[in-house]
């Protein structure tokens, strides 16, 4: 205990970028549930490099954060909540859904709404229980939703979820051909970019493939 | 390194007709600002669009260099900041009928002016733009690639712009070579990436590309983001290590990597290079 209250206290006192990576640094390193409230707090420092650390600790620290995280989205700090949503989507935990469907679709970060649509195609949702299957559903939905993203690195990243999401095997006949569809759509000239058409004809040729 | 995001008031939507209503009219200059931008940004089509924005290009000419700001001036927003967003905006929509404009433009008293022109010219890749460019950079790095004063950040020629449109307009005759070489060796670190990067393109010899790649290694974040949209640009294939590697926000090496995907150099890559760089895209997301 008395090392956590040592690692908080050496952050508190960090005065410069370095000092706050490093304290930053020592406090993940401690792998303990008690430190994701200080590190929550750094990613509301507006210090990319300090954030970057916090976000790997918090990340480390599993499923049991997302509570805490969601309890701190902090609506007023643009960075904190574009950092906290990079956080949900490398956990996949099926609680941080509704924040990640409200980034994708609202979120005026182009790399945020990216950061969304990469988690939403990563979340894993138990479907045998029958508990998943409405989740899974708005998370679909969301992902075809965005389609029309004005960047193009959303709909990107919307390709690469919805490769996954189908892949998972766990989609209702009429979501996955839905979801084929948008595929189709985002691999054909309807599509100004040139790789996300690259990359939904990559996803649609993988899940074709024998 | 040309991506300028001048995104005047970004969010309130218009439609097309309003937009090439607001470029008609000549009383409010930050509405005509606005449109001018909104137009390159939706890359409009709409048959008034050019002649428009081309009209925005001389309405400079015959003000006093650097000064002047036109009747109705408003909200500090003047005509040569419009010019200079017609410009980008003629790049953007592939304008090819509006190359004699901007061809005026790269002759304009004013550095920014004579930028944001080269920088469409380059979009256009207008072949009958080298002439010009050319000329402006023959001077060398004791001319044209001089500080325009004692410790300017301006140099006599805006350098950069003019170095990466000849490498997009493509020319890659020895003698255009010959006057771009020099530049590999300036200074600034920013101008000697857009001389590799026009050199990369012009002749495809990886040499080139490792001069850049050092770059990514530098220690200023400016430079490093400077010499990863340059092989992004490119598209350089081979560099796809060195552009994962680096210190750069993800967003960027996003951009570079795009550029890799859809431009593909050297020629002789195969499709399956691709793959790899969208699997490498995917883990950036």
């Amino acid at each position: 205990m008395l090392k956590l209250n040592d690692a908080i206290a050496q952050l508190d006192q960090a005065n410069s970028t370095e000092a706050l990576i490093v304290a930053t640094r020592q406090l993940a390193s401690l792998t303990n549930l008690a430190a994701a409230p200080k590190l929550i707090e750094v990613l509301s420092f507006n210090n990319p490099a300090a954030a970057l650390v916090a976000v790997d600790g918090l990340i480390a620290l599993g499923q049991e954060v997302v509570p805490s995280i969601l309890s701190n989205l902090d609506a007023h700090n643009y960075g904190a909540r574009a950092w906290a949503i990079r956080v949900l989507a490398d956990l996949g935990d099926v609680r941080g859904i509704t924040a990640l469907i409200d980034a994708l679709l609202n979120d005026v970060g182009p790399s945020v709404r990216r950061t969304a649509a990469r988690g939403l195609g990563d979340l894993r949702l138990k479907t045998e229980t029958g508990d998943g299957q409405e989740p899974l559903n708005r998370c679909i939905q969301a992902l075809l939703q965005a389609r029309k993203d004005g960047e193009w690195v959303v709909r990107y990243a919307i390709t690469t979820g919805l490769e996954r999401q189908i892949q998972s095997g766990q989609l209702s006949s009429a979501l996955k051909s839905e979801a084929y569809g948008v595929l189709e759509e985002l691999a054909s000239d309807q599509e100004d970019t040139n790789v996300v058409r690259q990359r939904a004809k990559l996803a649609l040729q993988r899940l074709t493939a024998p | 390194m040309q991506e300028s995001n001048t995104s005047p008031t970004e969010g309130t939507p218009i439609s097309e007709g309003e937009a090439i209503a607001r470029l008609r009219q000549t009383e409010d200059m930050a509405n005509r600002y606005y449109a001018a931008w909104w137009l390159g940004r939706m890359r409009s089509r709409h048959p008034e669009a050019v002649p428009l924005l081309c009209q925005a290009l001389h309405r400079i000419s015959s003000l006093e260099p650097e000064t002047g700001p036109e009747k109705g001036h408003e909200k500090g927003v003047d005509a040569k900041a419009i010019a200079m967003n017609a410009a980008r905006a003629l790049g953007r929509m592939n304008a090819q009928a509006s190359i004699p404009d901007l061809l005026d433009v790269l002759d304009a008293d004013d550095y920014r002016l004579r930028e944001v022109a080269a920088q469409a010219l380059g979009d256009l890749k207008a072949a009958a733009a080298v002439p010009a460019l050319t000329n402006r950079l023959a001077s060398g790095t004791n001319g044209a690639g001089k500080p325009s004063s004692e410790g300017s950040p301006q140099l006599n020629e805006p350098c950069e712009a003019m170095l990466e449109a000849l490498g997009e307009i493509g020319n890659s005759s020895a003698e255009i070579i010959a006057i771009i070489t020099p530049f590999s060796n300036h200074e600034r670190p920013l101008i000697k990436s857009a001389a590799c990067r026009a050199l990369l393109q012009l002749t495809e010899d990886n040499s080139w590309a490792m001069s850049i790649e050092k770059l990514l290694n530098h220690p200023q974040p400016l430079v490093r983001r400077g010499a990863l949209i340059d092989l992004g640009a490119v598209g350089w294939l081979p560099a796809l290590k060195a552009i994962n590697e680096t210190q750069v926000e993800n967003s960027l090496k996003l951009i570079a990597l795009k550029g890799l995907a859809e431009h593909g150099r050297p020629s002789r890559m195969t499709p399956t290079h691709n793959i790899h760089v969208l699997e490498a895209m995917d883990a950036l997301l």
